[in-house]
């Protein structure tokens, strides 16, 4: 391999490179899913609603269909004739129609699709589409679907049979679609303990993923089986809900993933292959739906969130209890909000020891695009509350920030919010070295330069990874002594198939050429919930770990029939099995092989977490493990237009041990430019349901230019940790308050409502020019 | 489509019945001859024509530089261009800039070298985007790189990596 600076697990003969397959990819020889080529494939459009919420009155594709080179068009009443098709899908409730049936709930809902045998002429097509609307009151806001003068969903959702732990609470009438309750101590005494007590109200706005790679599939029917090339994270997920749709087993769906073009959490769950199914079905043959920037947007969103937070602190400076009512604005369909609220709930917890919370966090419906999953799984929305209030606090009863959350931050062996007790804790660690790299001094709050302002801000979040969760892995030891490794986990750019490789390719001490590892096809790698959360390192990592120990025992009971020696006392080094330190005495993997007659050894395991909370106080076991991470930021801001520059940026994560040192950088630089997007400029702007930005010339995403010219990374290992933590997500929710709290310590202006625009700190700036307090405290 | 159409800037010339004009092209140093409509862009006919699939849509509307492809040697926004106006021009994807036997360029192995990517799509933009760079400046800064790349977005975020393997590209190409 001829890569540096490569990685060397210590005790193996690895040598690691960031990524296996860099060569392909610097040559731009990588193939993405939008990338494959089918004979006599079609190409699929989509019309969409223009409409927020519009009753879906009659709809005529006639003159669609005469348009030559169209093969088909399909709409929702379409769907609804047919019996051998159910036509609803999504990953708790099937809320979402593969295409708009009775009414479109937000711009850009798809009521027909075309198959044409080219793209402009299924564009063409679209336009030749009568649609007539009778448009209803829509929910636009989080207030309106409160208000409930209109519901967005008038039947009670159908709840699917995905997920064995999700609490769903419905009401009747009603845009809430769930609600997740946390109950821990006593939340009255709790109070009544504090001698201060802060009340504030935090909104994040929603966000789009923006993966370069837009959603896309082909799909195409294959003697009665479905098949797929998908940019998906989650295959089995995909596969269960297309099977359901079609009412097949679900061997008669058949999922292949290459390589995605970035995920972020827009990818998981089933997105476009249901449309597209359809369209191959009903034209018998393979069609490629690839979405525009412009459908991207549209297509799922970060939940945007409105957090009441009401904190109670004793007069030396302990956090005795906290109130959270949290409303996530999950769009038209539920998508994974209704078991995302409980993520972002508890999470207001923080990384305190707090005797006494109390959370209400609930999902919420409007006419607005669906949101799901996004990289910080609600924790972000959650830490952009507690962590500014905690610089809020600090502030109005003049207390270092630092010492305020050394003082309250999580101890080994202190409950978490959801009870469980903590362990291998390092808050405090990352907390410390983050104020040390970013030069943090209580005494200084702004230094002023001419017209410039300089400030820094600390922040440390908790984030907890999907639990109960489960992995598995399938494992073949060669003739020639390599291993190939079948996994469903997805290449997204995190370089799972790397340190995947690494990770098995150990237990046996190979070299990384021996070492090979599938792309995830459903017919032959086996299940695995879906690579998101953070978990892929960790659970898939073990589920691997564990298969290939398998063949490592199935190695050792041969050898030790062949060397004579009992099992105990034999080892792997370099490929062979030797007496514990007698290298001549030694017995290559492949001649063990050849010898058993096997043609290959083989192996499978399967990893499944433990957990769950429980419904009524959301106390139990949260997360098989927590993560951790501290951000430190300083900020100049230019007090006559208020643009705000990240002048240095430091983030720590605990990673437990590093898998691979390269891919572990890259993520979390990857972190720091996801959250100063969203600390500065990302929002998806709306304006009576239309959404106004959704392109890449009005969307700001952070540019290299925009990256700040100082970073530094803590990205804190525990060498004798076995204990794998994920980081793909864990350093992006503190971006946003460090920022955040920089701007305050810079300039004076509380910053509430993401992102934190030029705009809004020239208004609090002229706000602070008149006497008069931001914040407020209650009486206590 | 009719023969009397034009596309801006182009002389007037025969469409056929499926709406196509003939055109030729200069791509990574070969000739090519090809039936295009003439609203579509030089980033549809390399990947949907020639197979070229290095070149890659992100935004459309050339924000973002995916879809990167050197024009005489100067980065443009393959999703913007006409295909046809691409004529009598030298283009080079980042297919074109391997060795024959797929030998990396300097500036792609100092990308591997640096794992200078995550899930690489913006990659080849990247790569041809920094060609253009160091030949126009052999010796640009650490902040002249930023400045020259703003125009092309990574969201994975890979831009500390990417600056270093610029960097480290410069040095190689003086080496």
């Amino acid at each position: 391999m001829d890569s540096h600076p490569s990685f060397a697990p210590s005790g193996t003969q690895m040598q690691v490179p960031g990524m296996l397959d860099a060569n392909l990819r610097v040559r731009g020889r990588v193939q993405y899913a939008m990338d494959a080529k089918m004979p006599g494939m079609l190409h699929a459009k989509l019309l969409r609603s223009p409409h927020a919420h519009a009753r879906l009155v009659s709809i005529d594709a006639s003159r669609a269909r005469a348009l030559p080179g169209v093969i088909a068009v399909i709409t929702g009443p379409d769907l609804a004739d047919r019996d051998d098709i159910y036509p609803y899908y999504g990953p708790i409730f099937r809320d979402q129609s593969v295409l708009v049936m009775d009414k479109a709930r937000f711009v850009g809902d798809p009521v027909a699709a075309v198959a044409a045998i080219d793209l402009d002429t299924a564009q063409a097509a679209l336009d030749l589409i009568d649609v007539e609307w009778e448009e209803l009151e829509p929910v636009l806001s989080l207030d309106d679907a409160l208000a409930a003068s209109s519901i967005v969903h008038d039947e009670p959702p159908r709840l699917g049979q995905t997920f064995a732990d999700i609490i769903v609470r419905t009401e009747a009438n009603s845009n809430i679609c769930n609600h997740f309750k946390l109950r821990k101590g006593d939340i009255e005494d709790g109070f009544a303990k504090a001698d201060h007590i802060f009340e504030d109200v935090f909104t994040s706005p929603p966000v789009q993923h923006v993966p370069m790679e837009t959603h896309n599939c082909v799909a195409w029917w294959e003697n009665g089986v479905l098949r797929l090339i998908s940019a998906t994270q989650m295959p089995f997920s995909v596969r269960a809900q297309l099977a359901e749709i079609f009412k097949v087993p679900q061997t008669r769906v058949r999922i292949t993933v290459p390589t995605l073009g970035g995920g972020y959490g827009a990818k998981t769950y089933a997105k476009v292959e249901p449309v597209t199914a359809v369209l191959a079905q009903v034209t018998g043959r393979p069609v490629r739906l690839h979405l525009t920037r412009e459908e991207e947007f549209v297509t799922i969103t970060k939940h945007g969130m409105q957090i009441r937070m009401k904190t109670g602190v004793t007069r030396d400076g302990k956090i005795v209890a906290r109130h959270s009512t949290c409303y996530f604005n999950t769009g038209a369909y539920a998508d994974i909000g209704p078991r995302l609220i409980k993520n972002g709930g508890f999470g207001t917890g923080g990384p305190h020891k707090i005797d006494n919370v109390w959370v209400d966090s609930y999902a919420v419906y409007t006419n607005l695009a669906p949101a799901g999953a996004f990289r910080g799984y609600g924790v972000s929305q959650a830490a952009w509350a507690y962590e500014s209030q905690m610089d809020m606090i600090a502030d109005r009863l003049g207390w270092d920030p630092y010492e305020f959350r050394m003082k309250n931050l999580l101890n080994e062996g202190e409950p978490v919010m959801t009870g469980e007790p903590m362990y291998d804790a390092h808050f405090k660690d990352l907390l410390a070295t983050a104020a040390e790299r970013i030069g943090w001094d209580a005494n200084v709050k702004a230094v002023r330069h001419g017209n410039k302002v300089r400030g820094k801000g600390l922040s440390v979040i908790i984030k907890a990874s999907v639990t109960p969760s489960t992995s598995s892995a399938s494992v073949k030891l060669n003739e020639d002594g390599s291993l190939q490794i079948l996994s469903s986990a997805v290449e997204m750019g995190q370089g799972a198939e790397t340190t995947l490789s690494v990770l098995g390719g150990e237990v046996l001490d190979l070299r990384l050429d021996q070492v090979s590892i599938t792309h995830p096809d459903t017919d032959f790698t086996p299940y695995d919930q879906g690579t998101s959360s953070s978990r892929n390192t960790y659970s898939m990592g073990t589920a691997v770990k564990m298969a290939v120990e398998d063949i490592k025992q199935q190695l050792f009971k041969l050898a030790s029939d062949e060397l004579e020696v009992a099992i105990g006392d034999l080892e792997v080094f370099k490929g062979r099995v030797q007496v514990k330190g007698v290298p001549e005495r030694s017995v290559g993997y492949g001649d063990l092989v050849r010898k058993a007659r096997a043609g290959n050894l083989l192996a499978t395991a399967v990893y499944a977490s433990n957990g769950g909370l429980d419904p009524e106080t959301g106390q139990g076991i949260g997360s098989v493990h927590w993560h951790q991470a501290a951000g430190a930021a300083e900020v100049e801001v230019d007090l006559d237009t208020g643009r705000i520059e990240v002048l240095k940026y430091h983030a720590g994560v605990y990673a437990g041990r590093i898998a691979n040192p390269a891919q572990a950088e890259l993520q979390t630089e990857g972190n720091i430019a996801f959250g100063l997007g969203q600390a500065l400029y990302e929002e998806m702007i709306y304006d009576g349901g239309q959404l106004q930005n959704g392109n890449l010339g009005d969307y700001m995403i952070v540019s290299i230019e925009d990256m700040p010219k100082q970073i530094s990374l803590d990205v804190l290992e525990r060498h004798e940790s076995h204990d794998i933590h994920g980081i793909g997500e864990t350093s992006l929710p503190p971006c946003m308050p460090a920022v955040g709290n920089a701007v305050f310590r810079a300039t004076g202006v509380r910053i509430l409502d993401l992102p934190i625009t030029p705009e809004k700190v020239l208004r609090g700036l002229r706000a602070i020019a008149r006497p008069q307090a931001h914040g407020q405290e209650i009486d206590a | 489509m009719t023969a009397e159409d034009t596309v801006a800037g182009v002389t007037a010339r025969a469409v056929d019945g499926d709406g196509r004009i003939s055109i030729t092209l200069q791509v990574n140093g070969r000739e090519q001859r090809i039936q295009v409509r003439p609203h579509h862009t030089l980033l549809e006919v390399l990947r949907n024509e020639l197979g070229l699939t290095g070149p890659r849509e992100g935004c459309g509307v050339g924000m973002c530089g995916a879809c990167t492809v050197l024009v005489d040697g100067r980065p443009v926004s393959g999703c913007l261009l006409p295909a046809a106006l691409a004529e009598g021009h030298e283009l080079t994807t980042i297919e074109g800039l391997e060795g024959p036997n797929g030998e990396l360029h300097p500036i792609q192995q100092a990308f591997v070298d640096h794992t200078g990517f995550q899930c690489s799509y913006c990659t080849p933009g990247f790569i041809l985007t920094s060609k253009a760079l160091l030949a126009e400046q052999p010796d640009a800064s650490r902040d002249e790189a930023r400045a020259y790349l703003a125009g092309n977005l990574c969201r994975c975020g890979s831009y500390v990596k990417i600056l270093d393997s610029v960097m480290d590209a410069k040095e190689r190409l003086k080496g």
